[in-house]
């Protein structure tokens, strides 16, 4: 049995990847089977979904503890905690991350196992098909060529999960012709299968009581969320042009967020830590003094607008 | 001629944050910009009691956005959980064992699926009771949470998971449910319909509810890119064709009394529908010209009676 | 002490008036309706300082009671039947947030077909909710389970909420004598109401019944609910010695009746445990040694105490008055299981439903389900569930299923 974890943030296609990866299996004449995490995941938000498939019947259900091949949909995945990517991930893991960026580049902060190759997926995308966000095709189609499969079993994977969704069929043929380059520009990996973890007993605990202060879903640490950071959602970051901007205020009016303040000279500070760059003040700028840059791990690569 | 007498200047929007961030709620999330302006006016002493809907995810163990309180009570009952903790509250400071300066406001949260159906007659009750509380409705049309599902809220023609093929399917061609109007055959002191788009409507009219003892009622027209179907950064244009079509009419409705406080120019309807995904098959392949028409006439005949009773 | 005849309607409202309650969300239902017209009088009239407030639903009374509690107010209401299951999805909430109110549901059988007559398939549906649940056999058992109830409740150790239990009609109208504590007995057994860790204050703000996300923050929380339960084994103990020592009468989590020598035992809840007892004596006359074991605190389940006047018997009949479709009496399930492991279990162990909707119990029935049970000790063999259910009830079925179905028509 092969097993395939897809990591993204909640609008980028993981959970159909995960689709077309079961499918293209199962078109192949695999026993397949996948899944999405599902729950109250927000556009933006880490999700993760898998596929499993193989000869015999399929016993495992739910999660994946161990991958033997991780899809990564968004590179700064890898640096959010709350993601727990590389939960289960061991030496002989495939890796595949979506980035602009090496392999070599990304190990210089990160540990990874030894076979990661990265790609500019979202490059593709904003291409081929004019944005940045649903590359569940693109992904489909690389996990799908990483484990092996043909092309023709993904393609009609591809077709008729996206007419699923409802997609009309120039966007179809766009998704199309975008996947299959993708899918050319991987290679089949070796993957480790049949390696089973020896696994001990559970050490159970057994909880004590404790008082409701503590023993009950109750948060006294008012205004805690900023612990969690949501910056790593952002596909672009606003960037003020300084002498463009008139101090309106409308854009820490309009953020929904509130991660623009505006300082004693009137002008914006974007806490980034935080900006999940949904674009509104860019949108809304009357001056255009914020503009979009592409986000990239380790700093901005390039304008988009 | 309704006037803002609070909120004349944009500046006046005070700078201190009282929902923070790191919240898991969508990108361009309209309703959370709705209610991070009112909570500019209402502040910190307050406690949300809220309704199963987007914003529960504002607190999720071990997080809180809020730097007031909160209750997560149950789909239908918040408007209860607020009666609740309002007559504790009145009790204990009666009896002493809170101090007055330690009461807070007791503010109910419920997205359109809660506020315009399950929660109806438990908001009904509490308005009935003259219950002393905020509710705010943020209201994106649909079961949002569960990936937009009709509700009554949605308009009609808007495609939904659950009204796919909106122009044949029996719900979508409801009408939107008037809660407003519901709302006001109760007689609460004060009643509210914002879009975040007008902040300084938005503010003026929580800073004037505040001088209302009783249910003080919002209506909070709430964006929603994943659910209409267009990019995050058009939450405040998708907001503002809202209103200057007529779509979703700004007032406020005073014992009853209604006012418009803001009367647009009327932009035709297809400016504001064409911009989203949910009512795409209104224009492509082919234009569904008799149900624009449609939406177009209840606009008209909308802003034709209200003119009237104004003038 | 002067005691003075009263339904335990009235008992339960003067349960909830003695506990100087806070706060009261109410909703009609028969045959509750009694217990809130009574706190409605008295708080109108200023005898009772609490705020009573008339709600929507009982959905809408479950959340505003369970709200005010976490606020720290002591709250009471009460409900019955098919208000109950509507208030369902509250219960868990409520001791969810740990909210240590008092709930009264008098029983009353569920709908279809809707009736207005006792059983106890209501309250046992909230079995699992997370509330302790106390059953009362008598009036003065409702008041003075009223009573411990707040103390169980709001022990640090437990912080749960607490459902009382007292039969619809056979309890509910019933009136019976009743001895009134006296407040300032009741004030020095149960202390004000001050909770650490509840109230929504401007100083101290926080976030209650958050949602969390991913089983190990889930069941956390749920199982602490367990531990609190459990552990309000230990402080019902104390509650009662005390109780006792106030107020001279005696409750603990079971009670055995004539159980000394007795062979077979039945076991019964709730009033109905009067007419079991009475059937006892009947038996006894008739020179059988049989007695009867009372389940008090339904929860936590006092498997222990269970075990302990049950083993060594030779026969036990568990009789239900409710009904698990599918399965059979319910409390004959949890009896079976807590004596597994007994080493001196019972030789047999019979399931007996009766009392459905408020079918009364002859004495037949009862000598019958000795006679069965008495047999089932000597062959070693358990039996049921077994339907009380008399051939002369049936006939008078049949004749109702005829006027039903048209087979009888008035002469013209």
């Amino acid at each position: 049995m092969v097993a395939v974890r897809f990591h993204g943030r909640g609008g980028q296609g993981a959970k159909t990847a995960s689709r077309i990866l079961g499918t293209a299996a199962f078109v192949s004449g695999y026993v397949a089977q996948d899944s999405p995490i599902y729950g109250a995941e927000r556009r933006g938000a880490p999700v993760a979904a898998f596929t499993r498939f193989g000869r015999d019947p399929i016993r495992e259900r739910g999660a994946i503890a161990h991958p033997d091949v991780l899809v990564v949909a968004d590179a700064s995945l890898l640096d959010d905690a709350a993601a727990h990517v590389l939960d289960g991930v061991t030496g002989q893991t495939v890796l595949f991350v979506n980035s602009s960026l090496s392999a070599d580049r990304l190990r210089t902060h990160l540990t990874l196992p030894e076979h990661v190759t990265t790609r500019d997926v979202t490059g593709v995308a904003l291409q081929q098909l004019g944005a940045r966000e649903a590359i569940s095709a693109l992904l489909g189609a690389v996990a799908a060529r990483v484990v092996g499969l043909e092309w023709e079993p993904v393609r009609s994977a591809i077709d008729r999960e996206l007419r699923d969704l409802g997609l009309a069929e120039p966007v179809l043929e766009r998704n199309l012709t975008a996947a299959r380059l993708c899918y050319d520009s991987v290679e089949p990996a070796r993957l480790p299968q049949g390696a089973v973890q020896a696994v001990g007993a559970a050490s159970l605990h057994h909880p004590a009581y404790e008082p409701p202060t503590k023993g009950t879903a109750r948060i006294a640490a008012a205004g805690n969320s900023v612990l969690r950071e949501t910056g790593g959602w952002r596909t672009f970051r606003p960037v003020l042009v300084a002498d463009r901007c008139n101090g309106c205020w409308l854009c820490f009016a309009y953020c929904p967020d509130g991660v623009i303040s505006m300082n004693r000279e009137d002008r914006p500070v974007v806490d980034y830590a935080h900006c999940k760059g949904c674009q509104i003040c860019v949108h809304e700028c009357p001056t255009h003094a914020l503009i979009a840059e592409r986000e990239q791990e380790g700093g901005v690569a390039w304008t988009a607008k | 001629m309704w006037q803002r007498e609070t909120f004349k200047k944009i500046k006046q929007i005070p700078r201190e944050e009282h929902v923070l961030p790191g919240t898991a709620l969508c990108a361009g999330c309209g309703g959370l910009e709705a209610l991070r302006l009112a909570a500019k006016v209402l502040g910190d002493h307050v406690v949300y009691v809220n309704a199963a809907g987007c914003f529960t995810m504002l607190a999720a163990y071990p997080y809180s956005s809020f730097k007031g309180s909160w209750l997560y009570t149950t789909m239908g009952s918040a408007p209860a959980g607020a009666q609740g903790i309002r007559d504790a509250l009145d009790v204990l400071i009666a009896k002493g064992r809170v101090p007055k300066d330690e009461d807070v406001k007791v503010i109910v949260l419920g997205g359109d699926g809660s506020t315009y159906d399950m929660a109806l007659s438990s908001t009904s009750g509490a308005m009935n009771r003259k219950l002393d509380f905020y509710y705010i409705c943020y209201d994106n049309e649909a079961y949002g949470n569960t990936g937009m599902q009709l509700s009554p809220a949605t308009p009609f023609a808007a495609r939904t998971a659950t009204s796919p093929c909106s122009l044949q399917h029996p719900g979508a061609t409801q009408e939107k449910k008037d809660i407003f109007e519901i709302w006001r055959a109760h007689r609460p002191p004060y009643i509210a319909t914002v879009a975040p788009r007008y902040p300084l409507d938005l503010a003026e009219k929580f800073a004037r509810a505040a001088a209302y003892t009783g249910p003080k009622m919002f209506l909070a027209l709430s964006a929603c890119p994943t659910g209409w179907g267009y990019d995050p950064g058009a939450t405040p244009e998708v907001a503002k064709l809202a209103v200057e079509t007529g779509l979703w009419p700004l007032k406020e409705a005073v014992n009853g009394v209604v006012t418009h406080t803001y009367i647009p120019k009327r932009k035709p309807v297809e400016a504001y529908l064409q911009l989203q995904g949910r009512f795409r098959h209104l224009f492509e392949p082919t234009v569904h010209t008799e149900a624009i028409r449609h939406i177009q006439g209840q606009v008209d005949a909308y802003w034709r009676q209200a003119i009237q009773e104004q003038a | 002490m002067d005691s003075q005849m009263m339904t335990g309607n009235l008992a339960a409202a003067w349960g909830a008036r003695l506990a100087d309650v806070d706060y009261i969300p109410a909703f009609p239902i028969t045959p509750q309706t009694e217990i809130v017209e009574t706190l409605a009088t008295w708080c109108e009239r200023g005898e009772l300082a609490a705020r009573f407030v008339s709600m929507d639903s009982e959905h809408s009374m479950m959340t505003a009671a369970g709200a005010a509690e976490v606020t720290g107010a002591r709250v009471f209401t009460a409900t019955s039947s098919q208000g109950l299951l509507h208030a369902f999805e509250v219960l868990y909430s409520i001791s969810g947030w740990r909210a240590p109110l008092v709930l009264v549901n008098v029983s009353r059988a569920l709908a279809a077909p809707i009736t207005l007559e006792s059983d106890h398939n209501d309250v046992l549906a909230a079995r699992d909710a997370g509330f302790l649940q106390i059953h009362a056999e008598t009036c003065q058992e409702v008041l003075d389970s009223i009573l411990m109830a707040y103390r169980i409740a709001e022990d640090e150790r437990v912080m749960l909420p607490v459902i009382v239990n007292l039969d619809g009609f056979t309890l509910s109208f019933t009136r019976e004598p009743v001895t009134v504590p006296d407040p300032d007995s009741v004030r020095r057994f149960l202390p004000p109401f001050r909770p650490f860790h509840l109230g929504f204050t401007a100083s101290s703000p926080h976030a209650l019944g958050v949602a969390v996300i991913g089983g190990t923050t889930y069941a956390y929380f749920r199982h602490q609910v367990h531990l609190a339960s459990r552990n309000a084994l230990e402080v019902h103990r104390e509650t009662a010695e005390s109780f006792h020592a106030l107020f001279g009468r005696r409750y603990d989590l079971v009670e055995g009746y004539r159980l000394d020598d007795a062979e077979d035992v039945l076991v019964m809840t709730n009033a109905g445990a009067s007419t079991g007892k009475a059937a006892v004596d009947a038996a006894r006359a008739r020179g059988k040694r049989v007695g009867l074991l009372r389940l008090r605190v339904i929860r936590p389940w006092p498997a222990d105490a269970i075990r302990q006047a049950l083993r060594g018997r030779r026969a036990v009949a568990v009789l239900d008055q409710n009904l698990a479709p599918g399965q059979g009496g319910i409390l004959y399930q949890e009896v079976a299981a807590c004596l597994y492991h007994e080493t001196a279990r019972p030789r047999a162990l019979c399931s007996f439903v009766g009392g459905l909707g408020g079918q009364q119990l002859s004495d037949g029935a009862f000598q019958a389900v000795f006679e069965q049970t008495a047999e089932a000790g000597i062959s070693g063999t358990g039996r049921g569930p077994v339907l009380l259910y008399s051939a002369e009830e049936h006939r008078e079925m049949t004749q109702l299923q005829m006027v039903a179905a048209g087979s009888v028509r008035r002469e013209m």
